[in-house]
């Protein structure tokens, strides 16, 4: 358990300097953003395998149960609800077998990123659910993800573009930069072919989830109240954050705009978007500057 | 040096300490480059203010004749001012980031100096003479009446007092998107290199319109950014190799030769990770911080956060040596990241004959190791604790927070005091470091 208030710790740390790189003096520093922004990524990865270490499996939640049922027979949506999680289970199970080459628990998470907006989905989820997410074609999450959101019958409204957004957030998080991290999670043979259309997928699974703006916003507003209490080091705070910020810089872009290649400061615009409700704010002109760079 | 058996201790005294003593450094006054020229007889340091001071050697010493010549202020320039970028609104810092020095070719000496974004050439140049005797003007300058002029004389140059001034010859701009972190001479001495996280780029001195990319790690997609360059430089001897080190802890060797654009490097320096040792911050202590070509041109030194590795050219698969410089650090990673110091750039260099390294570290503290299989030794800057002539006394690290003569726990490593730039004088036993605000100059021990 260590692990995850260690993980946890440094997530939180991460994000702080990733924001605060935005007042510097002299710019934004590409290089130690990149690297603070692999730190995150490591420390997300060993804080979701502590949750398939079977820790949290027995958490309640209803987002979870709700996860679940969006998940539907695909068992690849990354929360699992409650109700799911005779079927998490088993599907965890069934992962489970599936990858027993894993090399490491985070290499497991590597697309498990995608957590609840609250914790329930962290708890739930194992990391082998998200593995199998990863192999999937962008299009079967996208589809889920439409597709489940109509079926979330009890979940709260709040939840649907959560969901969207965790969709969007799996599939950037299965964009992750580092394709090994995200082979070593599922049968190889299922992620070479989903690496390289990862940012197609990312994108298409992010539209398709929005909705166009009102989903968004929506999204966005949750984040932020989600983001109020990012101070008190909520996990799904964090969460969301990490989904946001994918690997490396990829889910950033997933908040941020729509812009095609948004560079590395526009991902941190995103990020310091979703941190604060005051960077809401500064973000268009911020935005507007850090196009051009 | 060579043919003594190479068991002899060398030993290090504290020479001189330049700048401030008091303990309240101001930000522009922290040193941010420190680097010999070809000759060693001057020594140029850039600070976070954008000045630059160069220190000339003196003569040797009549009265101590086995004392090498002190260092004195020859001359102090503003080199970079702060900008500000309109179209991104962002500040350009003032900082140096690096400083290098020409090869000399006439009495004025030129340096390269650059900030984030602007690179420019220096002309130190000395005048001690000054034109007198004009016709029409006064010596003060005032203008004569020309109706008082009788007759006319020839003006001729009369000596003057020394004055040593600094001359913006080129100015290298609007070249980098990103931050300019290196650049390096080729031994051509026409070109240079300048590279920014992304980008390398080739200049000829004598243009300022424009620059050659030469090798460019951009990805279309940013988000796929995995690696940026962190140090490059040009081979000493063949004008067409050049290498660069990334933050993933490899090393590229290129050939100009090969193609316009070297992005397919020749050679890839890069050593398996251990598996074993692999943490959240694997990735940010292998970061490359620095990369230097020994004076021979057959080695290569690279310097990431825990240790230094020596490299042949010859052989990509391995360094052939690796010295740990602060070991027990690994296990303070955690909290090195909290207060941002994991992401402190050390530079290292070689001795003049590329028996030794040396590389500086925490609480003031620098290391030399001895290329022939002796144990590094750590010593310390500090101007408290030493007195000139006398040989520095050698440090050692041990765990907890235990303090006594010559030990220091490493609980008590005071991190804010750094030793980051170093230079080592190139014909001679004389090291420059900068703290964070003092240059200090050490001498070998002459027996």
């Amino acid at each position: 358990m260590e692990y995850k208030v260690e993980a946890h710790r440094i997530m939180s740390i991460s994000l702080g300097k990733i924001y605060n790189s935005r007042v510097q003096r002299g710019g934004i520093k590409l290089h130690k953003n990149l690297l603070v922004s692999l730190v995150l990524r490591s420390a997300r990865q060993v804080y979701l395998s502590d949750y398939y270490g079977g820790v949290c499996l027995n958490a309640q939640h209803v987002e979870a149960k709700e996860w679940e049922l969006m998940d539907g027979d695909q068992e690849k949506l990354i929360p699992a609800s409650e109700e799911s999680l005779p079927s998490t289970t088993a599907c965890d199970q069934t992962e489970a077998a599936e990858v027993p080459e894993a090399p490491q628990p985070e290499e497991t998470d590597s697309s498990l990123a995608v957590e609840g907006p609250e914790d329930p989905c962290e708890a739930v989820e194992g990391p082998e659910d998200t593995s199998s997410t990863e192999p999937q074609a962008e299009q079967e999450s996208s589809s889920s993800v439409d597709s489940t959101c109509d079926v979330s019958v009890p979940s709260p409204v709040v939840s649907e573009p959560q969901c969207e957004a965790k969709q969007a957030t799996v599939s950037s998080l299965d964009c992750e930069t580092d394709a090994n991290l995200a082979m070593s999670a599922e049968g190889n043979s299922h992620q070479p072919p989903k690496a390289h259309s990862c940012s197609n997928r990312k994108r298409s699974a992010e539209k398709k989830a929005s909705h166009g703006s009102p989903v968004k916003r929506t999204k966005v507003t949750s984040s932020n109240a989600d983001e109020e209490e990012a101070e008190e080091m909520d996990t799904s705070n964090v969460s969301n954050l990490i989904t946001i910020f994918g690997s490396s810089f990829s889910g950033l872009l997933s908040k941020d705009n729509s812009e095609p290649e948004a560079e590395t400061d526009e991902s941190d615009s995103g990020s310091g978007q979703i941190c604060c409700d005051q960077m809401l704010k500064n973000l268009n002109p911020w935005n507007t500057a850090i196009v051009a760079f | 040096m060579e043919g003594d058996g190479g068991s002899e201790i060398k030993q290090w005294c504290l020479s001189q300490v330049k700048g401030a003593i008091d303990d309240d450094v101001t930000e522009a006054d922290i040193i941010s480059a420190v680097e010999f020229n070809h000759s060693g007889e001057l020594l140029a340091t850039g600070d976070r203010g954008g000045r630059i001071v160069i220190f000339q050697q003196e003569q040797e010493s009549k009265t101590l004749a086995h004392s090498r010549g002190e260092y004195n202020v020859y001359s102090t320039f503003q080199s970079h001012e702060p900008e500000f970028d309109y179209l991104k609104s962002l500040e350009i810092e003032e900082k140096i980031n690096k400083i290098r020095w020409l090869p000399q070719k006439n009495a004025a000496h030129f340096l390269l100096s650059t900030n984030d974004k602007t690179i420019k050439l220096w002309k130190i140049s000395e005048r001690d003479k000054r034109p007198e005797g004009y016709n029409l003007k006064e010596e003060d300058g005032r203008y004569k009446d020309p109706t008082s002029v009788t007759t006319l004389r020839v003006p001729v140059f009369q000596p003057m007092d020394l004055m040593v001034e600094a001359s913006p010859r080129r100015v290298y701009a609007n070249a980098h998107t990103y931050h300019i972190n290196s650049i390096s001479v080729n031994s051509d001495n026409e070109t240079y290199l300048s590279a920014d996280d992304l980008r390398i780029n080739l200049w000829h001195l004598d243009f300022t319109d424009r620059s050659f990319n030469i090798v460019d790690i951009k990805p279309t997609n940013m988000e796929e950014l995995t690696e940026v360059i962190t140090a490059s430089e040009f081979h000493p001897l063949q004008c067409n190799t050049f290498v660069y080190g990334s933050s993933k802890g490899s090393v590229r060797l290129c050939d100009m030769r090969a193609a316009a654009l070297c992005d397919q490097h020749s050679k890839l320096f890069e050593e398996p990770e251990d598996p074993s040792a692999r943490s959240f911050f694997s990735e940010i202590i292998s970061s490359v911080s620095d990369v230097k070509f020994s004076h021979s041109g057959r080695y290569m030194m690279t310097r990431d956060y825990l240790t230094i590795k020596i490299w042949d050219l010859n052989m990509e698969s391995q360094p052939v040596e690796t010295y740990q410089v602060h070991e027990y650090l690994r296990s303070k990673l955690c909290s090195l990241y909290e207060n941002d110091c994991i992401f402190d750039k050390f530079e290292c260099c070689w001795s003049h004959d590329d028996s030794e390294v040396m590389t500086g570290s925490y609480n003031n503290f620098f290391r030399m190791f001895g290329r022939d299989g002796q144990a590094g030794v750590t010593l310390e800057a500090s101007w408290e604790s030493s007195s000139p002539r006398c040989p520095l006394r050698p440090w050692r690290v041990c765990a907890g927070s235990r303090r006594k003569e010559d030990e220091i726990g490493v609980d008590c490593l005071d991190f804010s005091r750094k030793i980051l730039h170093t230079s080592w004088h190139p014909q001679d036993g004389i090291i420059a470091m900068a703290t964070v605000n003092n240059l200090y100059i050490f001498q070998e021990k002459l027996n």
